[in-house]
């Protein structure tokens, strides 16, 4: 199936979301659209899957014009979305959720189960997928509900799938898998779209790409090979971007943090952190490389005082901090970035001043007696929305209507507009455009520059390698590996991050 | 440098300035509920008509809720009276609202702070009224809050959910008061049905407005309410303590983060709303009743849920509320009065009110002229 | 407080229509305690009271229902500033709310069911009933017809009112049992103890059922529920085991005829004649003969009394009606004392 898009526009009242848009998707082929959070992808997407109705421009399938009343017409029509967030019912089986709508039914209109798992078999036999059509939503990895909604998605017969920000919810390892389907796809014809701001994936997996820019295509490119990802990122951006950070300079200094043969269990009692000694000197930036999963959680967790630990200690400047409450920390000049923004982060409903303060509100600046100085709060909190960078009209604003790298950069600000002695910084860009990684990467690597220590939790080995003067590999609740910085290889920290590494743990 | 400096400062005054509540706010919070009620009040004169009352008495019914509510001091007077203990206890359910907590025991919590207060009032003679009122409301309030801390213990120690647990409270504060009231000391002499002494004159918050008709009810509680509001929004919105409850509401996971403790919290918030509420009980005794019976409490803990909610756990939305329920309250049984309409049509339209006032969309749905066009959001 | 000036316009605008319509009548106000007016019983035999006296002595009648304890003061206060030539409360409940009330208003006559004030209050006559003479006479005909030879009762709550309907019950059957040298036995009260079964309401149907379901299974095979519409959770057990297994004595009005659902389980009930007593007190305050005191419904006077059997008529033998009449008459000329 050919889809063409021409001139598209789609207005908001008088905001234009997305601009005289002309697309060509083609059967066989894979159209990466890059382009940055708010960039218009998203609604561009949602007109060609019949949520929005275009306020101008056509689409035309295979050279018809049509037209989509609603998402359930451009389904029948062959057009399949995979949504970033994932539409499942946890306690429904694959096979149950996959015909949830479309449910195949017996003589007497009852639900044909056997039926629908012959039909789930078929598409997981075809295209490689591996889902037990048997298996409950809950109990499998984010990766694998993925593969779910593409079943759901084949299962409708599209001959045009989409991928929403496909990439932002899974491990590296899941990443290589979901890509080897997305070409298994192609390569039987289907047509996809792969909406993403990533620009190493873009390149990887697309046949052709376009840039999306304030709702309009600012640049095309037939061949991946065709376009550096500097070009891309510029492109995106609008502007010329660095993904370089500056090393340090100055060597480490003395030990900031000693952890020595920490254990910590998780809330079912297994081991989550097994044994693990690592210290991070002030000046330096270490970074803990892991898919995610291997006992990175609960060693942030227990490094900030918010789980009890099972066994060895912590301590801080020489100090055993091993039972200090994760207030007693912060007030130690400990910072923490959490992993999840939404969930632990921030509280959305809040305005901006109030998350400023969230963990030192308690504190003197902030307070007297039972009595919050909410004029002082609102001013130093306007000042850290200045200092870091933060888009918004009001330090009133709810923090929800902002962007993802606004609120993060909420908490870099709230965690780091202060004297701070040592950041713990945990997934810190994950699901953020470009031009926010680049600030946020900048502003970690200056608290490093003055002297704090800093450890870094992520994922994303672009992001450990990017930063660290140190790594060290996490695996199973274990450290297994110990790089430098500036020598580090991606391919053996990949081993290494998958339990393959026979070097020297640390 | 210095015309730098302007415009940065031209930064921070921008930054400082609250953006004008937006429109669509205004409207859920003014104009919805305005509209519930109007559709309340309609819906509730076609349950009328469909029960054979005809179109003349329900006309009067509408009349007499409104001159029974507000048409007269004694109407003002019957509503504030009744607006009182719903809005104290309002309060409590709001601020466990708000610390994330369903507390559904402010019923048992009444009933115990009551009960406290009825034993404080009647058993220390000679007291003076200065002393003995305020120590009335202080025990009523202090037995309420103990009581409810129990169900935030519960929860905190061992993940007991409120609601369960404050349900089964409330089953145990009935029973609890129907055996206290048969226990010698408590039982009034003479008499061999469950019901307890009467409180002391020292011990009754003093009536307002018997110098105008000795049958104005209206108490010194009235300004306890309006005492408890601007406490409770203070408490919320201005201090430590409040942000705490805000925050463990809104998020509890980021609050545990950000280093609050969320068990104290737990605790703190139903404590506090045990302590609204039997604050409620204890004005009743000492305001209204004079005495405890078995079911004193009278449903005033269930419908101070419903206050809450239409007050959408604001403590001045509560307020409102309260009053609300205290002016249908009274109007109704001035509807009884006039029209000979049931006193459970009032029940309907409290409820037909609330169902509204829950619903938003339907109400713009219903009155689509009433409101500023939609707008889709412009979000990706 | 936007709304003010709104509200209070057309407040005048009906006031002012109201006054205009019927001032002239007399008017007589009723309110009911939490059993509701039609609750079968005692508030609505009150209520009949008014409507009789609605239908010869032309007044116009209104009533207000109390849903909770907290409503006594409250309904009676906004009775005080409407325009009742009487407000009569309906229940010894409430008592105290009414005693306030006309302290406040001297000039107000109130009339109290169930309820009598010592000292005598000026303006309010209460009304009370002797109903353990007709209770008596339903002990005394029940020991005659039961075939386990057990009885029961209980209660509402555990107020004299309801007690005394107890007491006569058990009396009764003892003193059937002293003359015929039977062995009746009733059970859910001791009038030496003052202790028997009450339900602690007088509107669980549920409770109703439960507790004449024990009293059966217990072996009683005739049950009086004293505890207003509580009873009628009673009568629908009995409707299902049938008569032959558990038969009610009602009591207040005759519920043979104003419970219909259920007339056939009902072997008599004593009758509290409230309508009787409620019409007489506004004829009273009519023609200005009103002055507070007590009133007392007797067997004599007709103010309690013991219904007709109806259908339950071919269980009681000829030689038992002949008893019972002999009883009956030794009550009213005091030769007989149900109060011991």
């Amino acid at each position: 199936m050919n889809v063409e898009l021409r001139g598209i526009t789609k207005r908001f009242g008088s905001f234009t979301a997305v601009n005289n848009v002309n697309l060509q998707i083609r059967a066989g082929e894979v159209l990466g659209l890059l382009g940055e959070n708010g960039a218009g992808k998203s609604t561009l997407m949602n007109v060609l899957c019949g949520l929005y109705a275009a306020t101008e421009g056509q689409i035309l399938i295979d050279g018809n014009p049509v037209s989509f009343a609603g998402p359930g017409e451009a389904i029948r029509a062959g057009i399949g979305m995979v949504h970033q967030h994932f539409m499942l019912i946890p306690v429904f089986t694959v096979a149950e959720n996959v015909v949830l709508g479309v449910e195949p039914t017996g003589p007497l209109d009852h639900l044909d189960l056997v039926q629908a798992r012959a039909q789930v078999r078929e598409i997981n036999d075809a295209y490689g997928l591996e889902v037990d059509p048997d298996a409950l939503i809950e109990t499998l990895p984010v990766g694998v509900q993925q593969r779910v909604e593409i079943i759901k998605v084949l299962f409708r017969s599209a001959d045009l799938v989409i991928f929403d920000e496909p990439t932002a919810v899974l491990t590296p390892q899941e990443v290589v898998e979901f890509f080897a389907i997305v070409r298994s796809l192609r390569d039987s014809g289907k047509a996809i779209v792969f909406i993403t701001h990533k620009l190493g994936e873009i390149r990887e997996i697309s046949d052709h790409i376009a840039v999306l820019r304030r709702g309009e295509i600012v640049g095309h490119a037939d061949h991946p090979d065709a376009i550096s990802e500097a070009d891309l990122a510029e492109l995106m951006v609008g502007r010329p971007v660095s993904f370089d950070v500056k090393r340090n300079p100055n060597p480490p200094g003395e030990p900031l943090l000693e952890v020595a043969d920490l254990t910590v269990l998780n809330n079912n009692d297994d081991v989550a952190v097994d044994d693990i000694s690592l210290m991070v000197r002030s000046g330096e930036i270490v970074g803990i490389a892991g898919v995610q999963g291997n006992g990175q959680s609960a060693l942030v967790e227990a490094l900030t005082g918010l789980t009890r630990v099972a066994g060895g200690t912590v301590s801080f400047k020489g100090k055993d901090i091993t039972r200090a409450s994760a207030r007693e920390r912060h007030r130690m000049g400990f910072a923490h970035i959490p992993e999840d923004r939404q969930r632990t982060g921030l509280i959305p409903a809040f305005s901006i001043a109030e998350n400023m303060v969230l963990d030192s509100y308690y504190d003197d600046r902030f307070s007297t007696g039972p009595t919050m100085r909410w004029d002082v709060v609102n001013k130093a909190a306007a000042h850290a929305v200045v200092d870091f960078d933060v888009r918004t009209t009001s330090v009133f604003d709810a923090v929800s209507t902002l962007s993802g790298g606004n609120q993060q950069k909420v908490i870099v600000a709230r965690e780091m507009f202060r004297d701070t002695e040592f950041l713990i910084a945990s997934q810190p860009t994950r699901g953020l455009d470009v031009g926010s990684i680049e600030y946020i990467h900048s502003r970690i690597a200056q608290a490093r520059d003055e002297g704090d220590g800093v450890l870094i939790v992520s994922s994303e080995l672009d992001e450990i390698l990017a930063l660290s003067d140190r790594i060290l590999v996490m695996f199973k609740g274990r450290i297994v590996a110990e790089f430098d910085g500036a020598t580090a290889d991606k391919a053996t920290i990949g081993l290494a991050m998958a339990g393959r590494y026979e070097g020297a743990a640390a | 440098m210095s015309g730098n400096k302007r415009q940065t400062d031209g930064m921070y005054e921008s930054l400082l300035r609250r953006a004008a509540p937006d429109r669509t706010a205004w409207e859920d919070l003014v104009v919805v509920p305005i509209f519930a009620v109007v559709v309340a009040l309609l819906l509730g004169a076609v349950a009328m008509l469909a029960t054979n009352v005809d179109l003349a008495t329900v006309g009067r019914s509408y009349v007499a809720l409104v001159s029974g509510s507000v048409g007269s001091f004694n109407a003002i007077s019957e509503t504030l009276t009744s607006a009182i203990p719903l809005t104290l206890a309002g309060l409590g359910i709001a601020l466990g609202f708000r610390a994330g907590m369903f507390n559904i025991g402010a019923e048992g919590q009444l009933l115990i702070g009551g009960m406290a207060a009825v034993i404080t009032g009647f058993s220390l003679p000679g007291l003076p009224m200065i002393v003995h009122v305020p120590l009335v409301l202080l025990v009523g309030a202090l037995a309420g809050g103990l009581y409810a801390a129990i169900a935030g213990w519960l929860r905190a120690a061992t993940g007991a959910h409120e609601v369960i647990s404050t349900i089964m409270l409330n089953l145990i504060a009935y029973r609890l008061v129907d055996y206290l009231l048969r226990l010698d000391f408590i039982q009034r002499e003479g008499r061999s049905d469950p019901i307890s002494k009467s409180v002391l004159e020292s011990a009754e918050l003093p009536r307002l407005l018997t110098w105008l008709d000795p049958n104005l009810r209206l108490h010194a509680g009235v300004f306890l309410m309006i005492g408890a509001v601007i406490f409770i929004h203070w408490l919320l919105f201005k201090t430590r303590l409040g942000f705490e409850f805000r925050a463990s509401g809104e998020n509890p996971e980021a609050a545990r983060y950000a280093g609050m403790r969320a068990g104290l919290v737990i605790v703190l918030a139903m404590g506090l709303a045990g302590a609204l509420a039997g604050l409620a009980g204890a004005n009743q005794v000492s305001g209204v009743l004079g005495r405890a019976s078995p079911g004193f409490s009278a449903g005033i803990g269930f419908d101070a849920i419903a206050v809450a909610l239409l007050g959408r756990s604001h403590p001045w939305g509560v307020l409102l509320a309260g009053l609300l329920f205290g002016a249908l309250e009274a109007g109704g049984r001035q509807m009884q009065v006039d029209a000979g309409v049931s006193i459970d049509l009032i029940g309907i339209i409290q409820a037909l009110i609330i169902v509204f006032i829950a619903a938003p969309l339907l109400v713009r749905a219903l009155f689509p002229w009433g409101f500023s066009k939609a707008r889709p959001s412009a979000k990706e | 407080m936007f709304s003010f000036r709104k509200t209070l316009a057309p407040t005048f605008l009906a006031a002012a229509l109201i006054a205009g319509s019927d001032a002239s009548a007399f008017t007589a106000c009723q309110v009911t305690d939490t059993g509701g007016i039609d609750d079968n019983s005692f508030n609505q035999t009150a209520w009949q009271g008014v409507l009789d006296a609605q239908e010869s002595l032309g007044v116009e009648g209104r009533f207000l229902e109390s849903q909770a304890e907290t409503d006594y003061v409250a309904n009676i206060n906004s009775l005080v500033n409407g325009d009742c030539d009487i407000i009569i409360t309906v229940g010894f409940l409430l008592g105290d709310a009414t005693k306030e009330a006309a302290a406040a208003n001297p000039d107000q006559a109130f009339s109290i069911v169930d309820y009598a004030y010592d000292p005598v209050i000026p303006n309010i006559l209460g009304q009370v009933y002797a109903t353990d003479e007709a209770a008596f006479l339903a002990g005394y005909v029940a020991a005659g017809v039961t075939k386990t030879g057990v009885l029961g009762t209980f209660g509402g709550i555990n107020i004299p009112p309801v007690t005394i309907f107890m007491d006569g019950f058990y009396r009764g059957a003892m003193y059937y049992n002293a003359q015929n040298g039977t062995e009746v036995t009733v059970l859910g009260w001791n009038p030496e103890t003052r202790e028997g079964l009450f339900t602690n309401n007088f509107n669980s149907l549920d409770d109703g059922r439960a507790f004449a379901q024990n009293l059966y299974d217990e072996g009683a095979d005739i049950v009086m529920p004293v505890a207003g519409p509580v009873g009628l959770g009673s009568a629908s057990l009995a409707n299902e085991l049938g008569a032959d297994k558990l038969m009610l004595v009602g009591v207040d009005a005759d519920l043979y005829l104003t419970d219909p659902n259920n007339s056939h389980v009902y072997l008599t009930s004593v009758t509290k004649r409230m309508d009787a007593t409620v019409s007489e007190v506004i004829a009273r305050a009519m023609n200005g003969s009103f002055e507070g005191g007590v009133l007392v419904g007797t067997l004599d006077n007709g103010g309690v009394d013991l219904a007709p059997f109806h259908d339950m008529a071919e269980r009681v033998p000829a030689e038992l009606s002949t008893k019972l009449a002999a009883v009956r008459a030794g009550i009213i000329d005091g030769s007989i004392n149900v109060g011991e």
